[in-house]
């Protein structure tokens, strides 16, 4: 009886225990992070905002994503000049890897125990300012080079839309994609890429040529983008939500609208490039990284991408490279808009190092680490000067993303938008299996219902206090 | 690990007080203790904070105040099970549904091969070694990478489809698996992939466990193949086919790795087709931040799981017990 009673207990136990795993309990499980590709694991300890100096030194401790291949490394090469010429201050960065981040920022924004200064995503400022755990940068941003520094699409990112005029973070970079197009293929199919992407029509209609065009004997499709299973299903619907005049929350920064009849036209207009031939159906299941590698491979004719892809290009393939060039993203019936993502940089209200924090971004926000920073990374710089120097001009591909800078715009900065993009990213995603033909032929009516059904959901979470 | 040990004598010793127990044994007592505690912090606080959670509304807005944050009753279990509105309630419902097929599908697939194959395994044939360690090779696979690899297999013009329409011709044309009802067998078919060596390897032990004179003797009175195994194989290796079993029950609902990794490493949504209790609840309480709603959905499947561990338990109890 007793063994009988032994084994049920360690039955019963395991039954109980395995949910802790995957359920409440898993926010104690993700406390340290990977550097990138240097190889070394660092704890991200909850101890680094202690008041820390060392002899004479002030240990400045910041949290950064791996913005690039060596993420500690790079940093601290761009951080050189300023270490030399602030021999008081020492700056002790650790890598966070995007995955984990989410769940080391809001520990550390709930317990007051986090780093100095933080990278944050333009989708997470919003929420953990909300949380309480960000210093108000507003009074020392003149010393970042005032407001008028930045991108102008870049600052509403900083602050918790209609809630005050506070700023918690500075712009660091942008993040924002453009079309990326064979010159070859544009040539051999009558497609003149100074002209024929500037409007919605004129771009399907190219890509109507594009996609019978054989280039040595093979055809590739017109367009690749990735479909549902990927970080950036949002961004890629974005701009032709707004560009046919829909948006995602209405102006009581409550109610989603992405179920409104102009989001529904944008949505309608950018999927249907995949039923009407236009775009690779394929290329749906992949994400964006597989529909880099294949546009690296010659497998497409244009895809919209990151300016990171330009440095790829330039590394991987050289000679593929010559032969593509970058266009904006197309007008829209009601505007042009491009995506604005990035991060910013925040200081913690619980930062004991704060003087010394702003002396760090006041440096970080010059053009000159700003350059330096983004030619390690790939993205685009987010002060405005930047863009006056021989960054943009000695790489021809630049120029489209500097044009492109006029018609960026980030998403509502509400606290809720974050934990509503996973919805977002599942409605888009039941979009494009209505496409695929998951629920029988495509219909658009279904398209609706999905929208509809998206936006009563983050409704719902954006009414959330 | 073919039979539940006994774990000591103390059964018949008289009765004697607890305090009796531990001044006696307390050496043991002692070498258990640091693991005793470590158990406790692990497993047992998690859980009650977990149970907690349920009754709290636990937000982005109220995370900051965790166990502090407002007392809600049993709104968070209302929400996930009975409100039309919720974010949770129809995704928590289908995917309880799949989670259901996909656990009795697997549990009864995996044991079915592991069985077959370990069956094969105890015969002697050349090259037996080496087929024993290639078909362990899908255990030392972390599940992570399996889940990223069948995840490019599966794509429509992956290597899976390559084979079956451009090789063997037997689907007119390229399917896409990650998407709609399909789905679930393409979640299924890695996981049962990874999962038949370990029970296998289980099973080989218990067969190798069963006396070669049963079988001999059975022999001698005439039983067939099938008849030996019905009548010597099935019941002597029904203690480890239990474990198997439970084994089975609690992984396959727990499932995670596997699914999460397939659809864009966390990106994606497996679909209603596809989408499974663990990443449903992963998904609300890490992704939209529904902490209270993803607790309470944690302890529904906690007690779902409890219950079946009970109907297993009374199934097999007599199976659980050695006879010295």
């Amino acid at each position: 009886m007793k063994k009988k009673l032994i084994l049920s207990l360690l039955a019963t136990t395991l039954a109980a225990t395995s949910v802790v795993g995957c359920g409440s309990g898993s926010t104690e499980t993700t406390t340290t992070s990977s550097k990138g590709e240097t190889g070394t694991t660092v704890s991200a300890s909850p101890d680094a905002a202690k008041d820390t100096t060392s002899g004479d030194k002030t240990v400045v401790t910041m949290w950064i994503m791996p913005n690039s291949g060596e993420a500690e490394a790079d940093f601290m090469t761009m951080l050189e000049p300023f270490l030399e010429a602030n021999p008081d201050i020492e700056v002790q960065p650790t890598v966070l890897d995007w995955g984990s981040a989410w769940t080391k920022l809001t520990t550390a924004a709930t317990s007051g125990e986090g780093p100095d200064i933080t990278q944050l995503g333009t989708t997470q400022i919003a929420a953990i300012a909300a949380m309480g755990a960000l210093e108000d940068l507003t009074p020392v941003y003149e010393r970042f080079g005032g407001e008028a520094a930045f991108v102008d699409a870049t600052l509403p990112t900083t602050q918790i839309l209609g809630a005050g005029e506070e700023r918690y973070a500075a712009p660091w970079f942008i993040d924002t994609r453009a079309l990326f197009y064979r010159k070859d293929i544009c040539e051999a199919a009558g497609v003149d890429p100074t002209k024929d992407f500037e409007t919605w029509d004129s771009f399907k209609a190219a890509l109507t040529k594009m996609k019978d065009v054989e280039i040595d004997g093979v055809k590739v499709p017109a367009l690749g983008m990735p479909g549902k299973n990927d970080w950036n299903v949002i961004h890629n619907y974005a701009p032709w939500i707004w560009g046919a005049g829909g948006d995602f929350i209405a102006e009581d920064n409550k109610t989603s609208v992405i179920n409104s009849d102009e989001a529904f036209k944008g949505v309608k207009f950018y999927t249907e490039l995949a039923t009407e031939g236009l775009m690779s159906m394929p290329a749906l299941e992949k994400n964006s990284s597989e529909i880099e590698a294949l546009f690296n491979a010659g497998e497409f004719a244009s895809m919209f991408s990151g300016a990171y892809e330009i440095a790829t290009l330039r590394k991987e393939q050289p000679e593929l490279a010559e032969k593509v060039g970058t266009a904006p993203i197309p007008e829209g019936p009601e505007g042009r808009y491009a995506f604005f993502g990035g991060s910013g940089l925040s200081v913690f209200k619980n930062s004991k190092n704060k003087e010394a924090a702003y002396r760090v971004l006041e440096y970080l926000m010059t053009p000159d680490a700003q350059i330096a920073y983004q030619e390690k990374c790939g993205n685009l710089p987010a002060v405005k000067a930047a863009f006056e120097t021989e960054f943009v001009t000695r790489e021809e591909m630049r120029v489209a993303f500097k044009e492109q800078l006029q018609y960026g715009k980030a998403y509502p900065s509400v606290a809720g938008w974050g934990p509503s993009e996973t919805l977002l990213q599942k409605g888009l995603s039941n979009v494009w299996d209505n496409i695929m033909g998951v629920f029988g032929p495509y219909d658009p009516a279904k398209t609706q219902e999905f929208l509809d059904q998206t936006a009563s959901e983050c409704t719902t979470i954006y009414s959330q206090q | 690990m073919t039979k539940v040990q006994k774990v000591s004598h103390t059964n018949k010793t008289p009765k004697k007080g607890l305090m009796y127990q531990i001044k006696k044994n307390k050496l043991a007592y002692g070498l258990i203790a640091p693991a005793l505690v470590a158990m406790l912090i692990i497993h047992v606080i998690p859980i009650v904070s977990g149970i907690c959670m349920s009754f709290l509304k636990l937000n982005q807005f109220t995370l900051n105040q965790f166990l502090k944050a407002p007392f809600i009753g049993f709104d968070n279990y209302k929400e996930v099970l009975l409100d039309p509105n919720s974010t949770m309630r129809s995704g928590f419902l289908d995917a309880f549904r799949n989670t259901a097929i996909f656990s009795v599908s697997c549990s009864i697939l995996v044991i079915s091969i592991g069985l077959l194959l370990a069956i094969l395994l105890n015969r002697k044939f050349r090259f037996q070694g080496l087929a024993r360690t290639l078909l362990m090779t899908p255990w030392v696979v972390p599940s992570f990478v399996v889940g990223l690899l069948w995840g490019f297999m599966w794509q429509q013009d992956g290597v899976i489809n390559r084979i079956i329409v451009d090789v063997l011709h037997i689907m007119p044309e390229k399917t896409y698996w990650l998407t709609g009802p399909k789905v679930l067998i393409a979640i299924m078919i890695p996981t049962i992939w990874r999962t038949v060596p370990f029970v296998m390897l289980m099973l080989l032990a218990g067969l190798q466990q069963i006396p070669v004179d049963y079988y001999e003797a059975a022999e001698i009175d005439g039983a067939n193949a099938w008849q030996q195994f019905r009548n010597i194989t099935l019941p002597l290796l029904r203690s480890v086919l239990s474990i198997q079993i439970l084994n089975g029950i609690i992984n396959y609902i727990y499932s995670f790795n596997i699914v999460a990794m397939m659809f864009g490493h966390g990106a994606g949504f497996p679909g209603k087709y596809g989408d499974l209790l663990m990443t449903n609840i992963n998904r609300n309480s890490f992704q939209i931040w529904q902490f209270g709603a993803g607790a309470a959905a944690t302890v529904i499947v906690m007690i779902c799981v409890l219950s079946l561990v009970g109907v297993w338990y009374k199934i097999f109890q007599n199976d659980l017990v050695v006879n010295d």
